[in-house]
């Protein structure tokens, strides 16, 4: 591994973890002032914005499976049933339509 | 700790193909198996590795690609702020090691087992981390030495088991109609910023903002703001 392989590393290391100390700090501060809402609010906006980004350039199979697995949560409110669920639904589409 | 970790397995075998994915990449562009280990170890950001890489094998730029990398990981601001109350008891040292461990499965895992379960905190935080860095780092060596010789593991609908498990946690999430709007739009804004080409890392950070924003405006119109 050349000299310029370990720069990377060492500079990716230090940037991303310098963004997660900034979230740790700028949350210490959201929660002791009147905003706190936010961090309420926070994690199920990244979530949906996790699964809006990863079916945004996916195909029709891939978001009738979302709605499927959208109907298993919403009945079952499991994560593993819903992701045994969502692979079965997902490979069965497949083989029905295969898009 | 031990409840974290063995919740997020299946998980982590989903993380493992990522994994894979990666190291095979980075042993394409130089990178030994043990640079692999130990980049996915002390880096930790699955799709900051890959940006990085991928630019450093285009143009050999450091500073460049590890900006690039570092950009994509812009949401983790809000992941950890989210994480103040489970952290606020822990030492420093501690916290320090639960924001490296954490990444997105198992930050979310915690948040929507915690919203079922109030008494749910940074143990199993840090056992479901301790979990996704060990299998990543272990996958992204394994992608290095033997990725070439395996099958496309996405065609058995194994890469869609990420977006099932955080559709399902995002249900645990879900606090009821003051949510609708907020979710609508971070939804919305997010697909649109893909689809006009935007990185993905990039349009998740625009999609909370948005969401955060018209939550705030549903407050300040209901007088639930200060």
């Amino acid at each position: 591994m050349s000299e310029s392989h370990f720069i990377l590393i060492l500079t990716l290391s230090v940037a991303a973890f310098s963004i997660r100390l900034l979230g740790l700090l700028i949350g210490d501060q959201i929660r002791a002032s009147k905003q706190v809402w936010i961090l309420d609010d926070l994690p199920g906006l990244i979530v949906v914005s996790l699964v809006a980004s990863s079916l945004a350039d996916q195909s029709l199979q891939a978001w009738l499976t979302s709605a499927i697995a959208l109907a298993v949560a919403v009945r079952t409110n499991h994560v593993i049933m819903t992701m045994g669920m969502s692979m079965t639904a997902y490979a069965i589409i497949g083989l029905i339509y295969p898009f | 700790m031990k409840h974290g970790l063995i919740a997020i397995l299946p998980l982590a075998a989903g993380a493992a193909i990522y994994g894979f994915a990666f190291g095979l990449l980075a042993a394409q562009v130089g990178f030994p198996w043990w640079g692999v280990g130990f980049m996915s170890a002390i880096v930790h950001a699955g799709s900051s590795q890959i940006v990085a890489v991928e630019q450093f094998a285009n143009s050999s730029a450091i500073i460049g690609a590890a900006l690039a990398g570092a950009t994509l990981n812009l949401r983790y601001i809000g992941i950890v702020a989210s994480l103040s109350e489970i952290l606020k008891e822990l030492p420093l040292p501690l916290k320090i090691v639960a924001i490296h461990i954490t990444g997105d499965e198992n930050w979310a895992l915690t948040m929507a087992e915690r919203a079922r379960s109030p008494s749910i905190g940074a143990p199993f935080l840090m056992g479901s981390g301790l979990a996704m860095i060990s299998v990543w780092t272990f996958s992204t060596i394994m992608g290095a030495v033997v990725g070439t010789i395996l099958p496309d593991l996405e065609k058995f609908g194994l890469g869609f088991a990420f977006t099932a498990a955080f559709i399902a946690m995002g249900r645990s999430l879900w606090k009821g109609t003051p949510n609708l709007i907020p979710w609508l739009s971070a939804f919305t804004f997010t697909v649109i910023a893909v689809m006009f080409g935007l990185p993905q890392a990039y349009a998740i950070v625009i999609g909370a903002t948005v969401g955060l924003l018209f939550s705030c405006f549903i407050r300040v119109k209901q007088g639930r703001l200060p």
